[in-house]
């Protein structure tokens, strides 16, 4: 067999790598910033990082098209960095790059919509010729400013502001920069010690791609960029063309800060392309929950593929069909300097807004609505010695329901993020957990019920007071069910002293005051009552359905005593709706 | 061990489709090889009859065999096929579903249609007590003992044969769990207990609470398995002591496996993976890459100083067999070794993007590749090496088996090459190069993330199918050798016999350098070690030959990862604190290039490593045949064409009898070297000399 790569470039763009060489070759490259990801994560200072995952590395050509990314990390991370190379690029254009370069920046609009973000960018040359990129975006602990919160009214107000810079210049490092990054931020050493840890991903992922080339006898990997792009663009253009023509429109609402936040999306197919525009949605808020244009693309995508192609591998070619927009200043596209520190809240909402649009389109391949964005719970406070202590951890209310499945419970969707034990909370902070569990009859009643959301109660060991930062949503707008489905349960945060939280913020408490967490539960899938009544049996002695919500929301008797389904009485409940 | 140089020693391995065993008598320095057929009802049947006959094979006397040790299955396949008993969890009032909601994670990104792997006990047979520790030990609420008497008096009506007791922070102060599993045995004393801070006293509650219920779930099935065993092997004459292998590479007691059956979870690969240790030791390369291909799988484990290195994050039961996170965390030592859905089995085909792949689906022993003529449709990785002429299908298995090629080709026509546009040689070659670059990647990524360099490490081959691949794999993975030992097919069972009896214990204490009380670390060590001693005692070990080795798992505070350094013995004190940085410094720098000075150091979790000393074992006399020589030609068998990739097409080359080859032995590739349980192939640059223990050895040059 012939092992020589031919490029038939006379032909057209599609090069001609016969299938076996090129699923080699790819699965290399995969290898490659696998390798990247890993030691970046082993390196890494930020829990956020290394242990929830809050990451993404990935290599590009010279053109600046992502070929393959680690499989690690959250759509926004994933797909903004995707997008955001080619303003590196028109900054310092890449034949102004020289071997030793590396760029940087947290610019909320051209990166991941908020300035926590760090991407850093390096070249990666073959001798002195350019032959590709490597990137990677990671949370970093603290960026000076106000904390993230949703408070600030401007970006001025949410940290230390870094434009794309070079960190090395022809492989010195910018010093002023570090100088200025170190005395901006609350933690310098773990911010630094991630940002470098951020560097040497880029170079082993570098490094590896050069033996890579070296094994293979390539010159340049842009052949191979062509044939990954090629295939992958080809295979999204054959998912969406499955997809009948025309126009597909839903709104979905979040609680929003100062007011309700509508999100409005129509979708356009045609052929084989969608169009994805957001006109219709609220605008800029005064206040830190707004996304920026390159933050609502990624999470556009990533719905759309998760929808319609989640088998295709995710890379410039299966983002060339899908055409993103949002009119400039609305919260989907908001403009330097609005304040975008919690953007995770609005943007966590799009994949339900479009997985809405398309459920009459598509029913076999969406879940219903689920709890949207997760819940950030920052605790704060100073202890016995008067020294101030933060505590940040994430969590998840419920999914929605599939149209074959139920929701997953307490499960993070769409983030890719992962929570933290009680035990190591608790071990870190003065807080303790009194109570996580899965929230009875949150889950959306359906033949197929959405995942439960779940309570946490919480209070803060000693006598000092606190304070408590929580970046929740759906206390207003529930997660809704498809198809007959219903909507999950509302999320909710009270504390023991009587406050029932309605807007984001952050407050403050006496010492030994409690707070209760409710998180949202995902929306059902089909009318409730066509569900299995031993299904709903399991449920409920399972003590995830009440006796009660079975018998008024899924139609079904059952003895609580005995837990036996009494079918007359089952019978007749659904034959008298 | 000491004193036991006159004995016999005996290996077994229970397989899914075979029973290895694998006998050593130190008297003769022979070794004697059995293989029969696992008998899933009672496996304890086939190891007495295979090992009945073995010994008669050989002309010893079960009474003089002095030690058995022993790897099962049992442990994964119960859980695996959900067939331990009815279990109950017994937890803190507030976190019944720690084990059910785990990392609030999804382990893949794009698939909404995803589901988390189920915990083995359903909601409604998770209990809750009022009750509550803190982060610090402390007493929040007591145990009402009542509301625990209530409690037994209902599990013992139940159904339920066993209870998991995991409370939250028992980790660090584990009266609570002592107290009710002591009223549980008062009142309900028929159940099975485990509490979660004697079967992993570590912190975080899903993986610690998720890993006890596994333990008391197939305690009652391994108990039971294990009398039987003893029964069995008492009846045959035996009256030695019977070991089992744990999946840290150790070996303990029988009562000990009872215990804490969970810890044998991977009993079966650590063997492979100590087999490759030994042999590296012996031949003094400290540093290999081991890499086992079955049927199934192939595992690859990076050995380094002759030992491969152990890790507590380890899954089992997993919804997608090979997809991280998809499974039950089980957080027991296990030996550190990745494993991917790569084997003779492996099924070829082409995907919605015309790609080829291949695995991690297997058409397994039943109905296996295609070429067994066994009913198998779909064209596996079997079916492209015996088409490329890698294997010979009137030798498989040393010709007990016959392998059916036209149905092989078709099989591969049909699916891969057809569809692909391709000839039939080149689909051929293609899915042997694809499942090569797979396990390659696999090994690569498993040596970067211990921080090593794959290039470094020669490969050591074995499993039925490794010598068929790992030439090519040890080219890709740009390694400088291969090494083969002899009867490749059983070298697993070597572990067993090579293990020495090792214990490990662990304790969390969590907190930053500076702050720790070295006294309480004292007391920590001191009682691990004195109940490693006492095990070891019973086990016949003279206290003068036990070895301890403690480490602990250390951080810089913020971080999530942490490493193992090795701590000093004896008597710890304030002057410990800056040895303690110095090896965290030391280890830290090793992996990742750099520390990060300035940012505090925190300990979380301390070890100790009880052991024996490592038996004698004579590689040398592995085989027992007559003739060896040293001239290559002389074992020369004939001659037949394979697929050359680096000739592009097919080459005669010389077929070797690999039970000729004496020591001194060389000559250049390609070859083929066969022997009964498999074939090596070895392609133009590799250059073959045959050392003392008859390994094949093939220097790989580096073309650049």
């Amino acid at each position: 067999m012939d092992i020589e790569i031919t490029f038939d470039l006379e032909v057209s763009k599609v090069t001609t790598i016969d299938p076996i060489q090129l699923e080699v070759m790819w699965n290399r490259l995969i290898a490659v910033v696998n390798e990247q990801a890993t030691a970046l994560m082993r390196t890494s200072f930020t829990t956020i990082v290394r242990e929830s995952g809050d990451l993404s590395a990935g290599v590009f050509d010279t053109r600046g098209n992502m070929i393959a990314q680690a499989v690690t990390g959250t759509p926004g991370h994933i797909n903004a960095m995707a997008t955001c190379i080619h303003h590196f690029l028109a900054v310092y254009p890449s034949d102004t790059l020289v071997p030793g370069d590396v760029l940087i920046t947290n610019d909320p609009q051209k990166t991941s919509g908020h300035l926590h973000d760090f991407t850093v960018i390096t070249p990666v040359f073959q001798e002195e010729r350019l032959v590709g990129f490597f990137g990677n975006t990671c949370h970093v602990l603290d960026i000076g400013g106000r904390g993230l919160g949703t408070d600030a009214k401007s970006v001025y107000e949410e940290g230390l502001f870094v434009p794309i810079t070079k960190l090395y210049d022809a492989g010195q490092e910018n010093s002023e920069l570090v100088k200025l990054i170190a005395a901006n931020v609350r933690t310098p050493e773990p911010v630094l010690g991630d940002i470098h840890a951020q560097v040497a991903g880029n170079d082993v992922g570098g490094r590896r791609l050069l033996e890579f080339m070296s094994e293979f006898g390539l010159e340049s990997i842009e052949p191979l960029a062509d044939e990954i792009i090629f295939r992958s663009e080809k295979a999204m253009r054959e998912a969406i063309s499955r997809l009948p023509d025309g126009s597909f429109e839903n709104a979905v609402y979040s609680d929003g800060y100062e007011e309700p936040v509508r999100l409005q999306v129509k979708i356009d197919k045609k052929g084989d392309e969608l169009w994805v525009d957001w006109t219709g949605s609220s605008p800029e808020s005064k206040l830190g929950i707004n996304v920026v244009l390159n933050y609502t693309h990624a999470y556009t995508t990533y719905a759309v593929k998760c929808a319609l192609a989640p088998e295709v591998p995710n890379n410039e070619g299966s983002f060339r069909p899908v055409h993103v927009s949002a009119p400039e200043r609305c919260i989907l596209n908001a403009q330097h300097p609005a304040p975008v520190g919690a953007r995770h809240i609005i943007g966590h909402f799009l994949p339900g807004a479009i997985f809405g649009a398309l459920s009459e389109a598509l029913p076999d391949s969406v879940m219903a609505e689920g709890a949207a964005n997760i819940w950030i719970n920052q605790f704060s406070g100073r202890d016995e010695a008067d020294k101030v202590w933060t505590y940040v951890w994430f969590s998840a209310g419920g999914t929605g329901a599939r149209p074959n499945k139920d929701g997953i419970n307490a499960t993070a969707f769409p983030s890719g993020i992962s929570g933290v034990p009680a035990e190591v909370i608790e071990s870190l902070s003065p807080v303790v957990m009194h109570r996580r569990e899965f929230r009875q009859d949150s889950g959306g009643p359906g033949k197929f019920r959405g995942g439960l959301g779940q309570t946490m109660e919480v209070s803060v060991r000693g006598e000092r007071p606190f304070s408590l930062s929580p970046l929740f949503d759906r206390t207003r707008y529930a997660a809704q069910g498809y198809q007959g489905g219903q909507p999950g349960g509302f999320g909710r945060i009270e504390a023991s002293t009587g406050e029932v939280f309605e807007r984001k913020g952050v407050r403050d408490f006496p010492a030994g005051a409690g707070v209760t967490l409710e998180l949202p539960g995902g929306g059902g899938f089909f009318d409730p009552f066509s569900r299995e009544p031993m299904s709903v049996l399991e449920d409920v002695v399972d003590g995830l359905v009440s006796v009660e919500a079975a018998r008024s929301d899924y139609g079904v008797a059952i003895d609580a005593a005995t837990f036996e389904v009494d079918e007359d009485q089952t019978a007749s409940l659904r034959a008298g709706r | 061990m000491t004193g036991e140089s006159g004995g016999v020693r005996v290996g077994v391995d229970i397989g899914g489709t075979f029973t290895d065993i694998m006998v050593f008598d130190a008297g003769s320095g022979r070794f004697h090889i059995g293989k029969t057929l696992t008998t899933p009802d009672d496996p304890s049947r086939a190891v007495a009859e295979g090992l009945a006959q073995t010994l008669q094979d050989a002309g010893i006397t079960p009474q003089s065999v002095q030690r058995i040790v022993h790897g099962t299955t049992l442990v994964t396949n119960a859980i695996i096929e959900r067939k331990g008993v009815p279990t109950a969890l017994i937890t803190t009032r507030g976190f019944r579903d720690a084990v059910e909601m785990g990392r609030e994670h999804r382990y893949d990104l794009y698939d909404i249609f995803l589901e988390l792997p189920k915990p083995l006990v359903p909601r409604r047979l998770r209990l809750e007590l009022d009750e509550r520790i803190l982060a610090d030990g402390t007493v929040l609420t007591p145990v009402d003992p009542d509301q625990v008497k209530d409690l037994a008096l209902h599990l013992a009506q139940s159904g339920v044969q066993a209870v998991a007791i995991a409370l939250l922070h028992s980790y660090r102060n584990p009266e609570h769990e002592r107290q009710v599993e002591a009223i549980l045995n008062e009142f309900a004393p028929d159940l099975t207990v485990s509490t979660s801070s004697s079967v992993v006293p570590e912190i975080r509650e899903y993986e610690r609470t998720s890993t006890t219920i596994a333990n008391v779930y197939v305690r009652p099935v391994v108990v039971d398995y294990l009398a039987k065993l003893e029964v069995s092997l008492a009846e045959l004459g035996f009256d030695g002591s019977l070991f089992i292998m744990l999946s840290s590479g150790g070996i303990c007691t029988v009562e000990t496996a009872s215990k804490y059956p969970i810890r044998l979870v991977e009993s079966g690969p650590a063997a492979g993976a100590l087999a490759a240790s030994e042999y590296g030791r012996r031949t003094g390369r400290p540093n290999i890459l081991s890499f086992d291909m079955g049927g199934t799988t192939a595992k690859a484990c990076i050995i380094d100083d002759g030992e491969p290195s152990t890790t507590s994050d380890f899954e089992v039961s997993r919804v997608y067999r090979f997809k991280k996170g998809s499974g039950l965390p089980v957080k027991v030592p296990v030996i550190e070794m990745i494993e991917i859905g790569a084997g003779g089995g492996s099924i070829a085909r082409v995907d919605s993007l015309g790609l080829l792949k291949v695995g991690p689906d297997s058409a397994g022993a039943d109905p296996g590749p295609v070429c067994y003529g066994n009913g198998g449709t779909h064209p596996t990785v079997t079916d492209a090496d015996l088409v490329l002429g890698y294997l010979d299908p009137r030798y498989f298995l040393g010709g007990k088996m016959s392998l059916n090629i036209q149905g092989a080709k078709e099989a591969i026509m049909r699916e891969v090459a057809e569809p692909l546009g391709l000839g039939l040689h080149a689909a051929a070659w293609g899915i042997h190069q694809v499942v090569n670059e797979n396990m390659a990647s696999a090994a690569r990524i498993h040596a970067i993330e211990g921080g090593k360099d794959p290039r470094a490490y020669p490969v050591f081959a074995f499993g039925g199918a490794g010598p068929v691949h790992a030439y090519r794999v040890a080219e890709i993975l740009r390694s400088p050798q291969l090494i083969v030992p002899l009867g490749a097919g059983v070298t697993s069972t070597v572990g067993f016999l090579a293990a020495p009896l090792a214990f490990d214990f662990v304790r969390t204490y969590f907190g930053q350098l500076g702050d720790i009380v070295w006294h309480n670390i004292n007391g920590l060590y001191s009682e691990m070690e004195s109940e490693g001693r006492a095990i070891l005692g019973q086990a016949g070990v003279r206290p003068e030959d036990m070895t301890i080795a403690r480490s602990v798992e250390m951080r810089y505070a913020g971080q999530g990862h942490e490493v193992a350094v090795p701590m000093p013995a004896g008597e710890l004190g304030e002057e410990t604190l800056a040895q303690a940085v110095t090896a965290f410094e030391e280890v830290y720098r090793r992996l990742y290039e750099r520390t990060a000075p300035g940012n505090p150091i925190e300990a979380l979790t301390w070890r100790v490593v009880v052991s024996a000393p490592r038996p004698d074992l004579p590689l040398e006399q592995l085989s027992s045949a007559e003739g060896l020589t040293s001239m290559a030609l002389d074992a020369l068998k004939g001659e037949r064409p394979i697929y050359l990739p680096e000739d592009g097409t097919f080459v005669e080359v010389p077929v070797f009898d690999r039970y000729r080859f004496g020591p001194g032995a060389g000559f250049g590739g390609p070859a083929i070297i066969e022997e009964r349980e498999s074939t090596l192939v070895i392609g133009r640059a590799g250059r073959v000399t045959v050392d003392e223990l008859l390994n094949v050895v093939v220097d790989i040059p580096q073309i650049d």
